[in-house]
């Protein structure tokens, strides 16, 4: 991107080479791997006679039997209205308690914002491998302190890794370890607010509460379209929450998210093709909510430029 | 989703007046309902994090034997045990994954900022087709990538080298969403505008005017992209062989996972975490001043 | 020098795009190097903790001399270790000797990943067991691995607590279900174990022990035997236990667990030899209070047991040095003084038989110092270590395992029914790939 002899190119010129590395980084590794991806979904392994020995193995075209395959697959639709009941719970909650907090800081005269603001986010570091330790400390009754202070109080202890409550088990994980990214992203939004439109607002007399909801909410939308848009798709391929738990108890299955059974086929079954066409499944459902729901975003706030 | 926060608002701000009423002067100093919210909701989310750092003071013994929120007595062994393991790999991990994450999340926030800033400033033939195409490369999961990734690099011999691990993450859908956003909101069409009335190029404007106005979503693009690359497993599992080379997920999973023979090291994994989080908030801390506004106003004046 | 650094990248993100379109030509290169000369150097993909202290001895002693010097790339272990060996032969860059456990051995081996070695190492067959070398052979003429470790199963439990609740050692499998049932009388919070559904090689094994056959060939065709009879005797069993709720049904290796093992709530571990190293750690407080017997049999005059774990070292057919890897690995497997470094550096057990009464040994481990003979005892019981059988889709058969016994653990419902769906999805892999399954 060094530009000092490209010195006179003009405003057309400038967005395009601006955008080369993007390009450039996209087709390399996301492009091209994408596609290989998708010609695999179309590929499988035949095997003839004992499959022993070289040669015995060879790829050959599967056409569409990969797709047949995951789409009469029970197990895969299932995953997907698991996955469905489980975004339900965690992308309001998340994406509210985000929002929340996010106006709590911004406004006047907070204490500790520095602290609460490192606290809410830290969740987000802790790496997966220890997460699964963390959780079973926290939720299996025999070494939990909360089902300690239950158990000392005579209240009755709900087995939270079955039915139900699990759902609710596996969304405190992820609000737990989401909130504070999307507080942030919301956060450096109503930064960007300058500050002269809340002074003029507040000069008018308007009270905090009118001020968030009539002037920050709006203003930061964008960033609210934004982490939508990418909490449906984090929902859609929800993988860390349940895998966290599956080492915890018998209720989770290794297939129980569609992106748990694409990881089962290609890394516990060595199936990648099979693994292929259930997430170039996944990928499209992705596409056609996420985009949908970008769609309606924007034509929303384009009515409401209109007006 | 906005209605539920919306309603948690109200009623918490429903409750302040009482307080108003009582005690003015603290209604002064601080804001009572915010500060209280935000205390609710740092304590959920450190309770677990306790739960690692206490944890890490255990010993081996004391990690399944004692009261879970009780401090233990084994944290300096830990850690010289830690250190000891394969002659101090972990703080090779350490390193390693300070470079990748580090270099990696610099080298993501420039694409980022200049891809964002040329979304978000000029209008152009392919816009948003171009912006949808970049956006559409999160749709198709990472762990289905990994593998063809993998045989790409394989082609070029690249494979378990540093460049593996760093080149197929500087690209960040989300970052270059989130600075089109950020450029849209914090970089005005007229100072654009006032730049090349005074004869600035294109990429002048964008370095010496855009971006320093974008320095706070660029700390946030960098803080996420960081993160992200830190806790990163299943690309350089794919990806490395040599454990000199590994980030310090892959190696703590490699202490996790020793065979049947040996017993996982659960307090040194453990430890290793707790410890892997420090560099992380030691960044935070740093990259928070960068939100303020204040602070940045002068620098663009100058 | 950020220069160079710079045009190296930019070269190498063209030879990328470049490379991208010879992507579906990519194979394996085979070149078979038989004699040797002048120096090479191995990589070792391994999990084995304190390997590369064993490497050294290759290194400075015999691969001196040889000049083959070893690398040891420490790895994780785990079913995911075999896609990322697949993944790189897929590239040719698999390394040139791994670790495998044995019922991986056949998917790599389907998948052309490990090459036959039978010329380099067949020599080394009397230094195994039969059972232990017949799984790196598949049953066929080649040599596909040098068995490294062995994990015989056996009986676990706590000697004081039997003593206490006046329980006698278990010595077929219907005094096991005896003595579950007799503890929950005497001590209805306690049990004697549990039915772990996330380890699929426990039960397996215990499958194996009753005289199980899941994969079995005849002439061009497989044949799965999940289903047996052997099997289903094996699966009623538990099931029976867990659904009167004689044992528990939780998984193993959670904190929960553990703090089972430590406290006395769980009292005894159907494991295998590798026992005490797990039980270190698991349960700290007990040590020196369990003890070790042989696994309960099916009838009184029967003295067998299953195998769950252990491992063997496998050169690539990715290798370029294919007779140097594999005189490596049997030198790693069968020479005197790296079996006893393997044993001290990695706390394997061995599958060699000299071994097993040697050096480390001759002792018994800490955990289990109460137990003079338990190295005897343990080269006894893993003597009467039945066949196993390995077919080239473990992991489809393991996986489902975990999700339909799991399932079935959690509903306490039937377990045969779960049985069946592993033999039904197992054939149905097989159908999948091509191979021919015979009814």
């Amino acid at each position: 991107m060094t530009s000092a002899r490209r010195k006179p190119y003009g405003v057309k010129g400038a967005p395009y080479a601006f955008l080369i590395p993007a390009t450039v980084l996209f087709l390399l590794f996301f492009a091209l791997p994408i596609g290989y991806a998708i010609w695999l979904s179309f590929r499988k392994v035949k095997v003839s006679g004992l499959g022993l020995g070289s040669g015995a193995r060879r790829e050959v075209w599967a056409g569409l039997e990969n797709y047949t395959a995951a789409l009469t697959d029970s197990e895969l639709v299932n995953g997907a209205l698991r996955v469905l009941g489980y975004g339900c719970i965690v992308v309001p909650v998340m994406l509210g308690l985000a929002l929340l907090f996010a106006l709590m800081l911004d406004s006047d005269k907070v204490r500790f914002a520095p602290f609460t603001r490192l606290a809410i986010f830290l969740p987000y570091a802790i790496p997966g491998v220890v997460a699964a330790l963390l959780w079973g400390f926290l939720y299996l009754p025999d070494v939990s302190p909360f089902y300690f202070v239950l158990d000392r109080l005579g209240l009755p202890q709900p087995d939270l890794l079955d039915g139900g409550p699990l759902y609710l088990a596996l969304s405190n994980i992820a609000v737990w370890g989401g909130t504070g990214f999307n507080m942030i992203v919301i956060y450096t939004s109503l930064q960007a607010i300058p500050a002269e439109v809340h002074e003029a607002a507040k000069l008018d007399g308007a009270t905090p509460l009118q001020i968030a909801l009539k002037i920050k909410i709006p203003m930061v939308a964008p960033s609210l379209v934004l982490t939508f848009f990418f909490s449906i798709i984090a929902t859609l391929q929800v993988f860390n929450e349940p895998t966290t738990l599956k080492p915890l108890t018998n209720s989770v299955s290794t297939t129980w998210s569609p992106l748990m059974k694409v990881y089962q086929d290609a890394f516990g079954k060595g199936d990648i093709y099979a693994a292929a066409a259930q997430a170039t499944i996944i990928a499209l459902a992705t596409l056609l909510l996420s985009f949908g729901f970008l769609r309606a975003a924007n034509r929303r706030q384009k009515q409401e430029a209109a007006r | 989703m906005s209605s539920l926060a919306v309603g948690k608002t109200a009623t918490a701000a429903g409750s302040a007046p009482g307080t108003v009423q009582d005690r003015p002067p603290l209604r002064r100093r601080i804001a009572f309902v915010p500060t209280v919210t935000l205390l609710l909701g740092a304590l959920y989310c450190l309770l677990p994090v306790a739960w690692v750092v206490i944890a890490a003071t255990k010993s081996g013994s004391e990690l399944f034997s004692t009261f879970t929120f009780l401090p233990g007595t084994g944290f300096a062994d830990n850690v010289s045990e830690l250190s000891a393991y394969r002659d101090g790999v972990y703080w090779q991990w350490m390193g390693n994954s300070a470079l990748y994450a580090g270099l990696g999340a610099l080298l993501s926030t420039c694409v980022s900022a200049v891809s964002g800033y040329a979304l978000a400033t000029y209008r152009f033939r392919g816009r948003e087709t171009l912006f949808n195409v970049l956006l559409a490369g999160v749709l198709m999961p990472p762990i289905i990538l990994a593998v063809p990734q993998y045989l790409l690099l394989a082609n070029v011999g690249l494979t378990d080298s540093y460049l593996s691990v760093l080149l197929p993450q500087i690209l960040s859908p989300y970052g270059v969403y989130l600075s089109r956003i950020y450029a849209a909101a914090a970089v005005p069409a007229d100072v654009v505008e006032a730049g090349r009335m005074d004869g600035a190029s294109e990429w002048r404007i964008f370095t010496r005017v855009a971006l320093p106005m974008m320095v706070p979503g660029m700390v946030t693009v960098f803080l996420f992209q960081f993160v992200a690359v830190w806790n990163n497993f299943l690309l350089p599992y794919i990806m490395l062989s040599d454990d000199e080379k590994f980030p310090i997920t892959l190696g703590l999973f490699t202490l996790l996972e020793q065979g049947a023979n040996t017993p996982a090291l659960y307090t040194l994994v453990i430890t290793g975490a707790f410890l892997a989080v420090i560099p992380l908030v030691a960044l935070f801390l740093v990259i928070q001043r960068f939100w303020s506004l204040d602070l940045l106003s002068g620098a663009v004046k100058s | 020098m950020p220069n160079t650094k710079r045009t190296r990248l930019v070269a190498s993100t063209i030879a990328v795009a470049l490379g991208a379109t010879a992507l579906a030509a990519c194979g394996s290169s085979d070149s078979d190097s038989e004699a040797e000369s002048g120096p090479v150097s191995l990589t070792y993909w391994t999990w084995t903790p304190g390997m590369d202290k064993v490497v050294d001895l290759w290194n400075k002693g015999p691969g001196k001399k040889d000049r083959i010097t070893v690398t040891v790339k420490k790895q994780a272990s785990g079913d995911t270790l075999v896609t990322k060996i697949l993944t790189a032969h897929k590239a040719g860059q698999a390394p040139d000797l791994v670790q495998a456990e044995y019922q991986a051995l056949p998917t790599l081996v389907s998948n052309d990943a490990v090459a036959d070695i039978a010329g380099e190492v067949g020599d080394a067959k009397d230094k195994f067991a039969d059972g232990v070398w017949q799984q790196t052979t598949l049953g066929t003429d080649a040599v596909y691995a040098v068995p490294q470790d062995i994990g015989p199963m056996m009986f676990y439990y706590r000697e004081d607590l039997f003593k206490q609740y006046g329980l006698k050692v278990p010595a077929t499998w219907e005094e096991f279900a005896e003595t579950a049932r007799a503890l929950k009388k005497k001590a209805p919070d306690k049990d004697l174990t549990t039915f772990s559904a996330n380890d699929s090689g426990l039960f397996a094994g215990l499958a194996q022990q009753a005289g199980a056959k899941w994969w079995t060939t005849s002439g061009e065709k497989w044949k799965v035997g999940i289903d047996d009879a052997a099997s289903q005797k094996v699966a009623k069993f538990w099931g029976d236990l867990v659904k009167e709720g004689a044992v528990d049904n939780q998984p193993m290796y959670t904190p929960a667990w553990n703090k089972a093992l430590n406290t006395g709530k769980q009292i005894a571990w159907v494991s295998a030899v590798w026992a005490p190293g797990t039980l270190t750690t698991a349960a700290p407080d007990t040590k020196g209070k369990w003890a070790m017997a042989p696994l309960p049999q099916w009838s009184d005059s029967a003295n067998v047991t299953g195998s769950w774990g252990g491992s063997s070292t496998a050169v690539t057919t990715d290798s370029d040095h294919k007779a140097a890897a594999a005189k490596f690995a049997a030198w790693l497997n069968t020479d005197g003084d790296a079996l006893n470094a393997l044993a001290k550096e990695s706390g394997i057990y061995p599958a060699s038989t000299s071994a097993q009464l040697s050096g480390a040994f001759t002792t018994p481990p800490d955990y289990f110092s109460n137990q003079v003979d338990f190295y005897k005892t343990a080269a006894e019981i893993a003597e009467t270590t039945a066949p196993s059988a390995w077919g080239p889709n473990v992991n489809v058969a393991y996986t489902t395992f975990k999700d339909a016994f799991g399932e079935a653990a959690k509903n306490k419902s039937d377990f045969a029914a779960a049985l069946k769906t592993m033999q039904d999805d197992t054939v149905a892999d097989l159908k999948k790939q091509g191979f021919e399954v015979s009814e």
